[in-house]
């Protein structure tokens, strides 16, 4: 390990950020969310009760608004740290400790930078242009709150039952103020960067669309909650591994490997054979109409279809991962702003504030596409030790000392152990993605635009068109989520 | 214009031809190349490129300067490959002037610029996949081989890039013992890196796509238009200075010279300098094993140093290609005239012909595989 002492390095920061921007969102959500209400409900008033009602509704739109701009500095800084370990430098580490302030001071020195309008631009569309590119981004991380908190109580009120249709509709929103942007700035970079990302936008949203679908097909629900609900209870539960197809044997080696009597009692004391069997092979005879004696037919086609269903949701995550890429403008998929051809594409003749938003708004694109592959493919806020698994490793143990030290938090409600490590296998899950964009970004070099559209239109459309026709029907044959 | 009896056949939404001007401050033209691109869409119909932003009357300088001064002053023409500019002036100077050079300077002169050819190139390589677009990542391997390399030429000539170690009549200094032992460390495990390097970029799918079939370089082309080294012997010339007009102790040793045999693409011209590498690197090791002890320098090296009267032009095979300096010299302690042939500068004429009906996008890998130094284009 040559660079051992680098990656110890981002490992601190790493974590030292995630109890800052981690650690401020949970106290200001804490403040307006619980502890104001529950001052303001010693006082019997209508006026009180009022106060505290909105002041609960308000608590998703603080948490984003205080979360987006630290996070997307946070996400720049472990950007460029990894990057340097990738490239054999060492990055930014002057500004504070080790350079952990590097982000904060650019930040405040995008905020003083001279706000330039160029000559014969737009000034109107020229303003709105970062706004548009923004805005989207705040209001398409709010269902997903509710998905990455367990349910919390602050967050229920911002689950929609069609969360992801309206957060795959905010997401496509940006794509205008890129378009705005590069048209307004009277300058031909900018237009040709903004043309080529609506194209991009446009080829590449519907296999990143598809895929999602399929998704929303094996859940039988665009609820975000609902499907992260669905995967709970370990990695065969979630949509990456068959959505759902997996869950019979889960069962069954919950069965085989758990001795409580809680577990038997909910499996209604079969044996872990039977379990498969009802699981498996008696749907199947079920849609097919077989016969009691054909068995052997049945299970050979459940096999073959939950192989097909493990396959199909795994390159159905890999298109989305691909689609996504494409979907907020990064390396393979950079064309909008390639620097070596078109100097910086649609935001060349932005400075000051206004690049700080666009900035801003790109890293918040990555981590809300990342936040959606986690929810909608990794089960959300679950354990990917599966519970009988994680009973046998001393799970139960662990968990029981965690909340006894906890527990004067858990008392004044500060803490919600549930939520609490929802939201830790969240972040872990969303950083992991964010962490391979990084990685991928350190690697590979840009596509040709016409290339850009071969391969979303020629390659990974039909791909996404077949993944979901298998799903279609193979699902027919096996238990998912859907039908439970 | 129309006039009422004339049919208007111009379709209702006008296309028209988009004038871009790239550079001179492009972030990608490689310093201050000014581009002015026709485009059709994102495709390129007609280039012009302006050169001269970078002009710094070089050769008048060398008429100004007495020779121990313009000495210093040449590495800079082109300031990836020091070596080989000052080898150029030097050898023209030892032709004008006929003294003899050691065996032993000859060797040292061999190897430092094999030594730079590989920095050269290896730098190349960098921006070259920057070009492409991998803005991170890969771009900075190569650096850290250069590195080492750098480190190595500043013990030896106290210079990292504008070494001035070259000298007419010989070289400058003596490396000592640990420097060869360093220099043969790098050798032994260079290969390894380069097949690190083929290991990312040679299999890359992304790579392939973007420099297969693209910029391809007629041989009849290239040789109209005088293009040397790497980017003609890549389209199937077998021109290296080395080989066909062969000087110092080149003769002796043993190396390949990789030459294409058919028409070279963008992807030819980046594998035969990554073979060129490994040649260079072969190059090297002999050298360190047949270096003879001796002498360094057959003219002293003082500030009063003069050439005699006449005139004489060598060429040595720079990682661009044909470095040729020309030499006319009347005796006195700096030049009457000198005229420099350099290879950046023929081998950008070809640019137009080559970014012809390509998109945008390859502008930049075309133009970075011709790998093309501008202050070397502009002097």
């Amino acid at each position: 390990m040559r660079n051992g002492a680098e990656i110890l390095k981002l490992g601190t920061l790493t974590i030292t950020w995630w109890c800052i921007i981690f650690g401020a969102v949970w106290i200001a959500c804490y403040l307006v969310g619980v502890a104001l209400p529950m001052m303001l409900s010693s006082y019997d008033s209508d006026m009180a009760r009022m106060t505290a009602e909105t002041l609960k509704a308000l608590t998703p739109i603080l948490s984003v608004l205080v979360f987006i701009p630290i996070n997307a500095m946070f996400m720049v800084l472990i950007e460029r740290r990894a990057l340097a370990i990738f490239t054999v430098r060492l990055g930014p580490n002057r500004v504070g400790p080790d350079g952990y302030l590097q982000t904060a001071a650019d930040a405040v020195k995008l905020l003083f930078k001279e706000d330039i309008t160029p000559h014969g631009a737009d000034a109107f569309m020229f303003t709105l242009a970062p706004i548009v590119f923004f805005a989207p981004s705040i209001f398409g991380a709010m269902p997903l709150l509710a998905a990455v908190t367990n349910y919390h109580e602050l967050f229920q009120i911002v689950n929609l039952p069609t969360g992801i249709f309206f957060i795959l509709a905010a997401s496509s929103v940006p794509v205008v103020g890129i378009v705005m942007g590069g048209w307004a700035s009277n300058n031909k970079y900018s237009l040709v960067g903004g043309l080529r990302s609506a194209a991009q936008a446009i080829s590449y949203e519907i296999p990143l669309v598809l895929s999602l679908v399929t998704i929303c097909l094996l859940a039988g629900s665009l609820d975000v909650v609902q499907i992260a609900k669905q995967q709970s209870g370990g990695i065969l539960n979630w949509n990456i591994l068959g959505g759902g197809a997996l869950r019979g044997l889960d069962a069954a080696l919950a069965l085989k490997f758990s001795n409580s009597a809680a577990s038997l009692q909910q499996l209604s004391a079969m044996s872990p054979e039977q379990v498969i069997k009802s699981s498996y092979v008696e749907p199947t005879m079920a849609a097919l109409g077989l016969a009691a004696g054909q068995e052997s037919m049945a299970t050979i086609i459940a096999v073959i279809a939950v192989l097909v269903l493990i396959g199909a949701t795994f390159i159905a995550y890999g298109l989305y991962m691909t689609g996504a890429c494409a979907e907020i403008n990064r390396i393979p998929f950079d064309l909008p702003e390639a620097e070596s051809e078109l100097v910086s594409g649609y935001n060349t003749e932005y400075s000051g504030i206004k690049f700080a938003i666009f900035f801003l708004a790109e890293f918040t694109n990555l981590f809300i596409v990342a936040s959606i592959a986690a929810v909608m493919f990794l089960g959300g806020g679950d354990c990917p030790v599966p519970a009988w698994l994680g009973n046998a490793l001393g799970g139960p143990q662990l968990a029981s000392v965690i909340n006894q030290v906890l527990n004067p938090l858990i008392q004044i409600k500060l803490v919600d152990p549930p939520t609490l490590f929802a939201a830790i296998w969240v972040i872990l899950k969303v950083y992991s993605i964010v962490f391979f964009a990084v990685l991928i970004r350190g690697t590979l070099p840009r596509f040709r635009i016409d290339q850009l559209m071969d391969f979303g239109w020629k390659r990974l459309i039909p791909l996404s068109l077949i993944v979901f026709l298998l799903v279609v029907f193979a699902r027919e044959f096996v238990n998912v989520h859907v039908g439970s | 214009m129309a006039t009422d009896t004339e049919v208007d056949l111009t379709p209702r939404l006008k296309t028209d031809e988009m004038l871009i001007n790239m550079g001179p401050q492009h972030p990608a033209t490689h310093g201050v190349l000014r581009l002015i691109l026709t485009l059709d869409g994102e495709i390129v119909r007609h280039t012009e490129p302006i050169l001269g932003h970078l002009h710094r009357a070089q050769e008048w300088q060398g008429q100004n300067r007495t020779w121990f001064q313009y000495q210093a002053l040449i590495d800079r023409v082109d300031y990836l490959s020091g070596m080989f500019t000052s080898w150029a002036m030097a050898r023209a100077a030892e032709v004008v002037d006929g003294c003899e050079v050691p065996e032993r300077a000859e060797y040292l002169r061999v190897m430092v610029s094999e030594m730079n050819r590989i920095t050269s190139h290896l730098l190349w390589l960098g921006t070259y996949l920057i070009d492409l677009g991998a803005m991170f990542g890969f771009p900075f391997y190569p650096f850290r081989e250069r590195e080492k390399l750098l480190e190595l030429f500043e013990e030896i000539a106290g210079q990292r890039m504008m070494f001035n170690y070259i000298r007419i009549g010989g070289v400058m200094r003596n490396p000592k013992d640990a420097w060869l032992s360093k220099l043969k460390k790098f050798t032994e495990e260079f290969p390894d890196r380069v097949d690190e390097y083929e290991a990312i970029v040679t299999e890359n799918p992304i790579f392939l796509k973007r420099t297969k079939g693209v910029g391809i370089l007629r041989k009849e082309l290239g040789m109209d238009y005088g293009i040397t080294g790497p980017s003609i012997r890549a389209s199937g010339v077998n021109i290296d200075l080395r080989r066909t007009k062969p000087y110092s102790v080149y003769p002796k040793l043993k190396f390949d010279v990789p030459v294409n045999d058919r028409d070279g693409d963008t992807f030819d011209r980046y594998i035969f300098r990554i073979r060129e590498m490994r040649q260079s690197n072969e190059i090297i090791k002999q050298c360190l094993d047949m270096l003879p002890q001796g002498e360094i320098s057959g003219k002293k090296q003082i500030a009063g140093l003069r050439v005699k009267a006449g005139e004489g032009f060598a060429a040595v095979e720079s990682p661009r290609g044909t470095l040729g300096c020309y030499i006319i010299s009347n005796g006195s302690d700096r030049a009457y005239r000198i005229k420099w042939r350099n290879p950046s500068f023929c081998n950008l004429s070809i640019l137009p012909e080559l970014l012809k009906n390509h998109p945008i996008a390859d502008v930049m890998a075309i133009f970075g595989s011709i790998d093309v130094i501008l202050p070397d284009v502009d002097r």
